[in-house]
């Protein structure tokens, strides 16, 4: 078992680790929808919201994970969570000798003040602050969608010359993702962060910062398998601890620190006197968790902060467009943790994550961005992909009658009427018809808005010519509504006369 | 290689005019008008890819437009993200057929684009287009890439003065227009005209500067070689994108003709409009494009069935 344990733990991280980073990565649609949601609701923080918001796969995948901490130790971090395999790919870049060897105890003031502030934040009602800001996944998804993506498709984008050249047509340019700065900048921070820690002390991020890692760490100090030292074959040679990324082993007390092992099993390889083994040490439960009144005082601290962002999110200017699937802004700012899975999907870009758009609360939070591209009629990917249920999936046809938006013609701005030439960019574009075309002067067509039609996709806004204010705008909808379908009788004209008309 | 096919086609005909001369010098002279009439092919009531077997067999044969070795551009309208049987696009079927044909006549390459409203990678592979284009040895190339577009000028344009225009139709030999015959709520119809619109890369342009008199004016820079407009199923209302499967009707029709403005007219004319309606219509025989009088024209209707 000793032999088997690491490889098998690699295999399997390499699997999760490649199957979410091409999710992220992939800018040219060939993701399965169905394969980027498996495996992003795998993800504990987001499955977690989803099994609030009463999805009973969501439930039952929480469920499994708790099981599996309960039973194995903290294999999650090892295996499942991407964001803790980036950095295990990272402390890989430092140089062995300089490797931390020494055990270090646990910081349990950083460590319970950060779960504790994140606790209180959910009580008092920041949800989707508090996952945005802390949940590992979902940093791991800003950090690959915003910086790796970009760089992949300039990348690409610089290949494609040689390639044609060559007369090599599968790569084609493909215009760059172009994230806000506001999220590059914190996902560049997040990056930086997460790197230079792990460079610094392997996992010290997961063992002292995320809220994931302390949580299940609660559990693995109770799993029935566990890392255990055997004093009778130990010589204390320290071998396991130059391989333990997260300095849990205790050589002088001859015990690891179960909350804080990530059960990678690297230990276990190393170790060439059998001195420490995984087995089944359900009975001996370490000493339960203290965490200390400094904690609690250091996670409180950190409320008022975010109280006071959740009370200036001051209306903005324009309110954004929620993507279909959302039913509203509230909803989907309480229930998505900004990790940009939906971003990435979207296959024509409408979909951007907001910085200010939504408030300080929407911060990293997808919304349509009709200045880029609008919402394609028959796709509904973002709700196929998103984890947390903050987007649903819609079946097809519900999709195409939900209404995020409505459309608002501005007459005097139409090029229409101002230069009296035939536009209807709009109408071409609609793909309700809730925009379409009216007789006008001179046999010029003037675009006419039905609103009970209009779904708010943004097509009409997109494709209006007029600058700098477009002629027509889409108008976001508080609460998503169900729009009318249009009924038309069979059309009469041309009559298939069986000749030629001319 | 444009020109070669030019001078090809006059080469035989003078040929064909000293033969001839030499046996009916008299029968000659009394018949025959100084230059061949424009031919109009209108093929009603056969599938789509008999009513194109026809239609080329009218012209002469697709080899009077695509020799062995050119590069041959086939530019459908890919325009929308919808299924082939909603008739906002060229149907696939035919659009693979042609490309067939163009192979077999021993062209170098056939590459097919569009630059679509609707996402491009969508639109090719939900119009049908994509997998019939590569099925029958075609080549796709994307229109959403801008590094793709040169600049042009047109000086003969009234308001399209210049345009950023897809290397393709720029560099290929042959360029073949096939749209489908559409309703359109901003200009009433959609032909073969119409679909010029998706070989330049600032569509907004048009829409901001008078629409119809830029759809002509694109005409005197490039007119395409060959017509082909599939009025199988005609969208005859909320066009250009249209709603459902049943804004179009079967017509079953299909017309070809190296006049571009004369195809619009009688397209205009299977849609029940009236081409004087139809402003880049009149706009573009004003520039001496084409003509919009089919009495002016070789026409031969054909029935399949
Ligand atoms: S439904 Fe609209 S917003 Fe969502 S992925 Fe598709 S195009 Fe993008
Ligand atoms: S009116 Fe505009 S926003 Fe509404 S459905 Fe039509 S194109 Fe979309």
């Amino acid at each position: 078992m000793r032999r088997w344990l690491k490889p098998l733990r690699v295999l399997l991280a390499v699997v999760f680790f490649g199957v979410l980073s091409a999710a992220f990565l992939d800018f040219r649609g060939l993701m399965p929808t169905r394969l980027a949601h498996a495996f992003a609701a795998m993800q504990l923080g987001p499955a977690t919201l989803a099994a609030v918001a009463g999805s009973a796969l969501a439930a039952g995948s929480v469920a499994l994970l708790l099981i599996v901490t309960l039973l194995f130790g903290r294999v999650y971090c090892s295996v499942i969570c991407p964001l803790g395999i980036l950095q295990d790919a990272i402390a890989r870049l430092r140089p062995r000798r300089r490797t931390a060897t020494r055990f270090a105890p646990e910081n349990k003031t950083i460590r319970y003040g950060f779960l504790t502030s994140a606790l209180l934040a959910v009580a008092l009602g920041a949800t989707g602050v508090a996952f945005t800001l802390l949940d590992p996944y979902s940093h791991f998804g800003r950090i690959t969608a915003t910086l790796g993506r970009t760089a992949l498709v300039i990348g690409n984008n610089t290949l494609v010359p040689a390639a044609q050249t060559l007369g090599w047509q599968a790569l084609y340019r493909v215009p760059p993702p172009a994230p806000p700065l506001g999220l590059v900048l914190f996902a560049t921070i997040a990056a930086v962060t997460v790197a230079a820690l792990a460079l610094w002390r392997g996992r010290i991020y997961c063992n002292t910062v995320c809220p994931v890692g302390t949580i299940l760490g609660l559990l693995s100090r109770v799993s029935a398998f566990r890392l255990t030292i055997d004093p009778a074959a130990c010589t204390k040679c320290a071998d396991c601890l130059r391989a333990c990324k997260a300095q849990c082993i205790d050589l002088r007390a001859g015990r690891v620190d179960a909350s804080r092992c990530v059960a990678c099993a690297n230990c276990l390889s190393a170790c060439r006197h059998g001195g420490i083994a995984y087995r089944f040490a359900w009975r001996r439960t370490q000493r339960a968790p203290d965490p200390q009144r400094r904690a609690l005082v250091a996670g409180a601290l950190a409320v008022p902060p975010l109280a006071a962002l959740q009370a200036v999110a001051a209306a903005p200017r324009r309110a954004p467009v929620a993507p279909p699937g959302a039913h509203s802004a509230t909803r989907l700012l309480d229930r998505c943790t900004g990790c940009q899975l939906c971003v990435t999907a979207c296959p024509t870009q409408v979909l951007q994550p907001a910085v200010f758009d939504y408030g300080w609360l929407g911060f990293a939070k997808p919304h349509l961005d009709f200045e880029r591209a609008f919402c394609n009629f028959d796709c509904h990917r973002c709700g196929d992909v998103c984890p947390t249920g903050a987007i649903l999936p819609l079946a097809l046809a519900d999709k195409r009658l939900t209404s995020v938006g409505t459309a608002q013609f501005e007459r005097s701005r139409c090029i229409v009427e101002t230069d009296g030439t035939d536009c209807a960019a709009c109408s071409e574009h609609c793909p309700t018809k809730a925009v379409n075309t009216v007789p006008f002067r001179d046999n010029l067509r003037l675009p006419a808005v039905n609103e009970s039609l209009c779904i708010g996709c943004g097509a009409c806004e997109f494709a209006c010519p007029v600058r700098p204010q477009r002629a027509i705008t889409v108008t976001a909808r508080a609460t998503h509504t169900r729009a009318a379908q249009a009924v038309e009788a069979r059309p009469q004209l041309p009559k298939p006369t069986g000749d030629f008309p001319f | 290689m444009k020109t070669s096919r030019r001078d090809f086609l006059k080469t035989g005909l003078a040929l064909a005019a000293t033969v001839s001369a030499g046996r009916f010098t008299r029968a000659l002279a009394a018949d025959v008008p100084a230059a061949p009439r424009t031919i109009l092919a209108a093929v009603r009531d056969g599938t789509r890819t008999a009513m194109l077997d026809r239609a080329l067999a009218e012209l002469g044969g697709l080899s009077q437009f695509v020799r062995p070795g050119q590069t041959v551009l086939i530019k459908p309208n890919i325009g929308w993200d919808v299924a082939p049987d909603l008739g906002a696009n060229t149907h696939p079927e035919l659009v693979g057929h042609l490309v067939k044909l163009c192979r077999d006549a021993g062209a170098k390459s056939v590459s097919v684009f569009d630059h679509t409203c609707d996402q491009w990678q969508r639109c090719y592979a939900t119009s049908g287009i994509e997998p019939a284009v590569r099925d029958a040895g075609g080549i796709v190339v994307t229109g959403d890439d801008h590094a793709l577009y040169r600049p042009v000028e047109i000086p003969r344009g009234v308001k399209l003065k210049s345009a950023e225009v897809h290397s393709l139709v720029l560099d290929s030999d042959v360029f073949i227009n096939v749209p489908v015959l559409k309703h359109h709520s901003g200009s009433l119809m959609t032909g073969a005209a119409k679909n010029l619109m998706g070989v330049v890369w600032d569509r907004r342009f048009y829409h901001r500067n008078d629409l119809h008199q830029c759809i002509a004016d694109f005409l005197t820079f490039r007119k395409p070689d060959l017509n082909i407009v599939d009025a199988y199923h005609p969208m005859v209302r909320n066009g250009p994108r249209g709603r459902a499967a049943d804004d179009v009707v079967e017509l079953r029709s299909l017309l070809a003709s190296t006049d571009i403005v004369a195809v619009d007219t009688a397209a205009a004319r299977l849609l029940n409009q009236n081409p004087a309606d139809i402003r880049h219509i009149g706009l573009a025989a004003a520039h001496g494009v084409g003509t919009t009088n089919l009495d002016a024209l070789d026409i031969r209707r054909v029935k399949l069935a």
